[in-house]
């Protein structure tokens, strides 16, 4: 029988196909995160009032930004649950190499990343629906053109797209060793503390407000592209020698 | 073309070495029974030659390439046991349709009928199949993949006798039609001696025999009498294996290098000569002492 010649890019296709389909799972603890997220925002994001005499008034500032939030989380979590032993012992199963492997996960949060920010913008539509039906009276601040809604879209997109960079790396750590799921949060939150000690949090702050104080999106593409691929470009190094079913 | 080729191959899990200093080829469109008693290193030299584990020292080459994480060697090799995953979101009628995508040589036609054949049902989720079920899905995958370089790892593992009967036919009679390299591993050497060519026997990770199955049944003799006149005429040969049969008789395996002339002395003075199966020598040369199960209970 004749050998057959592959082509990485091929390979790596059809994984992607086989993943859209088998990690279905993933979407639906979207939706269930998504309502909690809607749920919580219903309080309002933020609060001010004030009151003179007779009067006060009360205002309650509505946004998404909650809704996104609790989507950065869902991503982190979904690229640690890819990286487990189930989901990668799966495509062993069918043609593979690390890297194909690796290259349709990552393509895969791509495209759930870019589908979570599609959710976050229409979700937080929905909840301002809601709050209008529970007889508030409220003010647009943001009023869309599509080419604003594009850009709404791209940018949740890549904040989340960030966070799935830092989960994929986070769980190809805890494959390597085990170890590192018990250091790593001491890590963090000792990090913050230290951070966070002489009542103004320095590092932690500057790092958020690099991504966050981006106005331009093409210059937020380069830079959380460039962050997030050296994240996936680590956890690749790191899971080289990674043996299967062993 | 040598499609397996190993040269002091060794793997170690911590200091216990699976697989220790192993030498041999396979070579093309033949059908090879990995034999060896449990923990002797077969899985673990199965998934090195599928590319899943690498190797500590020594040499291993597949389709002349290393096969460890290799595209080509994944592409071109099917490894089936039963202990493949498949998403739990596919049911068994897409995880064929996604094994059609990715095995180039994919038969559906054989795959289709096999799949009616042994009534699976297409609507099932792979997870939720009995132990013998999966095994079957398993195979019907492993064969219709038609992969050069086939591997079965205990394949028939929870498998019926009916099942266990049909799926080596259906492997002869595919590999009939469609020859290529076929590695099968078992410990039921006497259900697959029938259709395998070559047999590697292996003991604690080491090689002890690979040979044709017709060499393997003509290895040895059994030797049935007196003890002390066994004893006697055997004087220095090396024994597989002695029993001891009542008080003063027994039963010995030899290697099979005696002249005839040798034999019909043997005879003269009473001792049966009798063939040994293939199940037995394997058995025999790989047991871990030369009394048996009997001498764990003898010392009393």
């Amino acid at each position: 029988m004749s050998l057959v010649e592959v082509n990485s890019w091929d390979i790596v296709k059809k994984q992607y196909r086989y993943k859209l389909k088998s990690y279905l799972g993933v979407f639906s603890s979207l939706i269930i995160i998504q309502v909690l997220a809607i749920f919580f925002s219903l309080n309002g994001t933020g609060m001010s009032g004030g009151s003179s005499g007779t009067f006060s008034y009360k205002v309650n500032y509505y946004s998404g930004d909650l809704i996104l939030v609790f989507m950065m989380l869902w991503g982190f979590i979904t690229a640690i649950i890819i990286t487990t032993k189930a989901y990668r012992y799966d495509d062993t199963s069918f043609v593979t190499n690390r890297l194909t492997s690796h290259f349709s996960n990552i393509l895969f949060l791509i495209s759930a990343s870019l589908f979570a920010g599609l959710t976050v913008f229409l979700s937080s539509h929905l909840f301002r629906l809601i709050t209008n039906i529970m007889n508030v009276d409220s003010i647009m601040v943001n009023e869309h053109t599509p080419l604003q809604i594009a850009k709404g879209i791209i940018g949740a997109g890549l904040y989340i797209f960030l966070f799935t960079s830092i989960g994929y790396l986070v769980g190809m750590l805890i494959q390597k060793n085990k170890l590192f799921s018990f250091f790593l949060p001491i890590v963090l939150v000792g990090a913050m503390y230290l951070d966070g000690m002489n009542n103004d949090v320095l590092i932690f702050h500057s790092i958020s407000l690099y991504f966050l104080s981006e106005t331009l999106l093409s210059l937020l593409i380069i830079k959380i592209m460039s962050v997030s691929l050296l994240f996936y470009g680590f956890a690749i190094i790191l899971s080289a020698r990674m043996e299967v079913r062993a | 073309m040598k499609v397996v080729e190993c040269k002091n191959l060794t793997k170690q899990y911590g200091r216990v070495k699976a697989v220790n200093d192993l030498t041999f080829t396979l070579a093309e469109n033949k059908i090879t029974g990995l034999v060896g008693r449990n923990g002797a290193g077969k899985t673990t030299l199965l998934k090195m030659i599928a590319g899943y584990l690498h190797h500590n020292s020594g040499n291993i080459q597949v389709f002349s390439e290393n096969p460890f994480n290799n595209l080509k060697v994944s592409a071109n090799t099917i490894f089936i046991d039963n202990s493949m995953s498949f998403s739990p979101a596919l049911t068994l009628g897409q995880l064929l349709e996604t094994a059609g995508e990715f095995y180039v040589n994919w038969d559906k036609n054989l795959a289709n009928r096999l799949f009616k054949y042994f009534s699976l049902n297409p609507d099932q989720s792979h997870v939720n199949l009995s132990k013998g079920n999966k095994s079957t899905f398993n195979m019907i995958i492993g064969l219709a993949a038609h992969c050069p370089l086939t591997i079965f790892d205990e394949p028939t593992s929870g498998m019926d006798a009916g099942t266990r009967k049909d799926f080596y036919r259906a492997l002869l009679k595919d590999y009939i039609a469609h020859p290529r390299t076929i590695i099968l591993s078992s410990h039921l050497l006497e259900e697959i001696e029938d259709i395998l060519e070559d047999i590697l026997l292996i003991k604690n990770g080491e090689k002890l025999l690979h040979i044709s199955v017709a060499e393997l049944k003509e290895y040895a003799i059994g030797i049935t009498g007196k003890t002390d006149r066994i004893n006697q005429w055997l004087s220095n040969r090396e024994r597989i294996f002695t029993h001891e049969i009542g008080n003063d008789d027994s039963y010995v395996v030899i290697k099979n290098e005696c002249s005839s002339s040798e034999l019909e002395e043997a005879r003269e003075i009473g001792m049966r000569i009798s063939q040994v199966s293939t199940e037995d020598i394997c058995m025999h040369l790989t047991s871990k002492s030369k009394g048996g199960i009997d001498h764990v209970f003898s010392r009393g």
